[in-house]
């Protein structure tokens, strides 16, 4: 296990290289000119390159490339461009109003999504497992603003059941504002969480164990909780860590449209301010993310079905 | 319900879930609010980047902070066409014969906010240091202010100085610069090097408001997140992404509200608070909301105060530029005011295909159709534009008609022709820019629709805004469209987007370069507003019609709504900071809000 551990983390050193090659290239070929924008609609030729060498814009390439391997290596990646904040502090300040809006959303999404999973397996081929897998297709079919645009429409302006849009940053008082949201992304993630988990399930149930348990005279309940599930595990695992980077990163659409001061919006509005620095740490953050979880992922399926040996 | 059953008993979590989703609903339904009731929410289209006033170059940045920061002067209020009063200068200034020295007086009593940056908390009494250490900031490479072109090149030693510091360990901000003087603490002199006839105009601006000294020191590289200047608000907090919350400022050197207003103004009763001491409200509340549909609702709702409205809530809101009886019903007002802006289409006049040939030009000016753009688009709130000069502005002449701004697709084929390429034939596709915007693809969409019909193809370039911005100034977008608000109601401000030294990565994006056009610009420069210089306004604006450089298309309208409880507004686009003369009916906000 700790060899396998130890591979793993070494691997990740060329996939970052990738990524900060490629993230380095794309901003340089593709993303405008940083010190051209800060300039401003007056911009001379001489303003925009004393903003160029303040930047450190006008080094050559290579210099530049080597300074960013410096601050992923230093975990420093300075101050925002736009805000002159501090990533570290930024990042600090954005986690937490993502994580209210993702998190919960996450957690029930799973306590309801996988034992409807179960049934609707369990019931395969029944009226119920019709319907809910037409409903899925439907959900999924529809665009996610339409979600966001209806759900904000009918629960937050006719019934007047939610605030339209809002933010409070005490703990307490968010929840105000995050009910919806968070009802809008358990929604979003119904359709394609329920279908997933029925077809492990399905899976899973028609596999010899199973009716070798069934034949010993085990109760349905004891098939179902202590065969199948532990077994559907494992995909489940692999899905479900998988998506914890992308709710630490949260969700664009929900922070824009209900004003919630999450890492999704200011990525988005980094990407439109040219914003380096907070790109780049963006990216590294969420390329380390992706890999430490999926490391985790591997390392749980060993944990929850011993077939699997790692090493 | 075998199944079922053991489910529920195995996930007692699942009884939690509904638990606690009732929690969440019941603390969802809860209503409150961090609005006192004589405070105004306004919504933010935008993102806004900083409080600093040297880096104000939005218009919703300086929404906010025009509130917080002042300068010298600011608009009149209730005057049209719009006119420069004093703000912190204690009256208009002595200028000098020549017109290159003004002398001003600073208002006595004048404040900074209160803020941990001064010694004891207390915001100290404004100086005539204070300014010149602003606009010397301003001028600081390091401040890499968006604002610097306000004062460039205009004021005598200020560039010396500008080029020097930083560079040079002897230039420090207590080096004099030649032509910012305080003899006293009262007393300002500025001095220029060339007549600067927009100088009282530019004053007005954020950029050249007063800041402290003690506040960038404290704050550094973060004064943009810890504004101090001395305002009728002071600054409260700010959530990135979210919202901006100003408090009445206690210490505020005070202000009235005007008694000299229109024959209209009277009517209105907007004059009811003439010689009231400013501001009336408590709070004010700016909330960032990129996105049209909770803009919307919020106002509909009554959280926000103000709104703009939003395209597709246009046709349910507005009849006939009237609103609808069933939203007037609830004491919604609607504003409508002429913007000092231009909307266009631009040529790329160094790309040596629609660049170098006028009659391709006029073809597609005829080609296009902006009527129906106006329709489409805008919703008809706006009128059709037949030069750079905006509405409101200097030269600006309602019945004044662009020949090629007509509509004719017969004559445009004829064009086409003369250009030489009949029927479109051996014309490569153009290429045409745009930022990349669900609207305005759809623009670039429909501006190919129109060329098409001459047989005029067209390649779109979408780009995101940074690669859009780039490719502009670069010279590298044939055709591209774009719209200039202007930053002060001279229509100097318009044709300096034609003046040959200002070619990208300059304002003159469509690098159009023209002898005699630069002359008269030049000329006018040194001529106070008058006849004559008007004249030449009107013949510079006849160069453009004849060479082409823009499509001008329209100029947009504001269209503003206000509930029924908000009193005082009168509002244009170039005006900001006017929050202080607007009023909360406490007792009219309960009775309508209770209706929405």
């Amino acid at each position: 296990m700790f060899k396998f551990i130890l591979r793993r983390t070494l691997y990740t050193i060329p996939i970052l290289f990738g990524v900060t090659l490629i993230m380095f290239l794309l901003f340089h070929v593709a993303g405008g000119d940083p010190a051209a924008q800060a300039a401003g609609r007056y911009a001379t030729p001489e303003s925009i390159q004393i903003i160029r060498v303040q930047m450190g814009l006008d080094k050559p390439l290579v210099i530049q490339y080597f300074e960013l391997v410096r601050q992923i290596f230093t975990l420093d990646f300075g101050r925002s461009w736009a805000s002159k904040q501090e990533i570290s502090s930024l990042f600090a300040s954005g986690i937490g109003p993502s994580l209210s809006v993702t998190l919960p959303a996450f957690v029930l999404a799973l306590l309801m999504n996988i034992p409807l999973g179960m049934l609707v397996a369990y019931k395969r081929n029944s009226w119920f497992d019709k319907n809910m897998l037409v409903l899925c297709l439907a959900m999924l079919s529809i665009s996610s603003v339409v979600y966001v645009l209806a759900g904000q429409y009918f629960l937050s302006y006719k019934l007047g059941w939610f605030p339209v849009s809002g933010w409070d940053p005490s703990w307490i008082g968010r929840w105000e504002y995050v009910t919806l949201p968070v009802i809008i992304l358990l929604v979003l993630f119904f359709g394609g969480d329920l279908l997933f988990f029925r077809t492990v399930f399905l899976e899973e149930m028609h596999q010899d164990y199973v009716r070798t348990a069934r034949s010993k005279g085990l109760s349905e309940r004891r098939v179902l909780f202590k065969h199948v599930l532990r077994n559907a595990l494992v995909p489940i695992i692999t899905l479900l860590v998988l998506q914890v980077p992308f709710l630490i990163v949260g969700s664009l659409l929900i922070e824009s449209y209900f004003g919630i001061p999450g890492l999704g919006g200011m990525i988005f509005r980094a990407i439109q301010e040219a914003d380096f620095p907070v790109i780049k740490a963006m990216t590294i953050m969420g390329a380390v993310l992706y890999i430490v979880f999926q490391l985790l992922s591997d390392v749980l399926y060993a944990l929850v079905d011993p077939k699997i040996r790692l090493g | 319900m075998q199944l079922i059953s053991p489910l529920f008993r195995s996930f007692k979590a699942f009884k939690s879930l509904i638990i606690f989703c009732s929690v969440l609903l019941t603390l969802g339904c809860t209503k409150k609010s961090d609005a006192p009731d004589n405070s105004i929410t306004f919504p933010l289209e935008a993102y806004i980047k900083g409080l600093d006033p040297a880096k104000s170059s939005d218009t919703y940045t300086e929404e906010v902070l025009s509130n917080l920061v002042e300068g010298l002067f600011q608009y009149s209020y209730l005057k049209r066409p719009l006119q420069v009063e004093p703000l912190l200068a204690a009256a208009m200034p002595t200028v000098s014969k020549d017109g290159m020295t003004h002398t001003f007086k600073i208002k006595k009593g004048v404040r900074f906010h209160d803020s941990e940056a001064f010694p004891d908390g207390k915001g100290r009494e404004v100086k005539a240091q204070d300014f010149i250490y602003s606009w010397k900031r301003l001028a600081d490479p390091a401040t890499q202010s968006e604002g610097w072109w306000i004062f460039d090149g205009k004021i005598k030693g200020l560039n010396e100085w500008r080029d020097k510091i930083g560079k040079e360990a002897s230039v420090t901000y207590d080096t004099p610069v030649a032509g910012l003087e305080a003899p006293d603490d009262e007393t300002l002199i500025i001095r220029l090097t060339v007549p600067y006839y927009q100088l009282h105009y530019v004053l007005t601006m954020s950029y050249a408001s007063v800041i402290p000294k003690e506040a960038v020191d404290k704050y550094g590289a973060e004064f943009l997140n810890h504004p101090v200047g001395t305002g009728p608000f002071k600054f409260e907090s700010w959530i990135r992404g979210n919202k901006v919350i100003l408090a009445k400022n206690p210490t505020w050197h005070g202000g009235t509200f005007p008694s000299e207003g229109s024959a209209e103004d009277k009517a209105s009763g907007i004059l009811a608070d003439a010689g009231k001491p400013l501001p009336f409200v408590d709070k004010l509340i700016f909330l960032e909301m990129p996105e049209a549909q909770p803009r919307w609702l919020s106002f509909m709702k009554g959280t926000t105060d103000l709104s703009g409205i939003p395209k597709d809530n246009y046709d349910g809101a507005v009849k006939d530029r009237k609103l609808r009886p069933e939203v007037e019903s609830k004491g919604i007002r609607l504003h409508i005011y002429s913007s000092a802006e231009v909307v266009y289409i631009s040529f790329n006049m160094v790309d040596p295909v629609v660049g170098k040939n006028l009659y391709l030009r006029q073809a597609l000016a005829m080609a296009y159709d902006t009527t129906t753009a106006m329709e489409k688009f805008y919703n008809n709130r706006a009128i059709m534009a037949h030069s750079m000069i905006a509405p409101g502005m200097d030269g600006y002449e309602p019945e004044f008609k662009n020949p090629f701004k007509e509509y004719n697709v017969e004559k445009a084929k004829e064009l086409l022709k003369k250009a030489g390429y009949p029927d479109g034939k051996g014309l490569p596709p153009i290429e045409y820019s745009d930022s990349g915007t669900t609207t305005s693809r759809q623009m670039s969409e429909y501006l190919s629709q129109q060329f098409e019909k001459i047989g005029v193809k067209v390649n779109i370039v979408s780009n995101s805004w940074p690669q859009f911005q780039d490719r502009i100034r670069n010279k590298k977008a044939q055709m591209f469209g774009m719209a200039w608000l202007a930053d002060y109601p001279d229509p100097q401000n318009m044709m300096q987007l034609f003046y040959g030294p200002n070619i990208s990565p300059g304002p003159n994006s469509s690098n159009f370069q023209n002898k005699e056009f630069d002359a008269l610009y030049e000329k006018a420069l040194k001529l106070p507003p008058g006849p004559a210089r008007s004249d030449l306004y009107k013949k510079m604006r006849d160069i453009f019609v004849a060479q082409l450089p823009w499509i001008p298309t329209v100029h947009r309208q504001g269209f503003t709504l206000s509930h029924g409880w908000i009193e005082n507004y009168k509002k244009v686009d170039s005006m900001h900071g006017y929050f202080k003369y607007l009023r909360v009916n406490v007792d009219k906000k309960k009775e309508l809000k209770a209706k929405l």
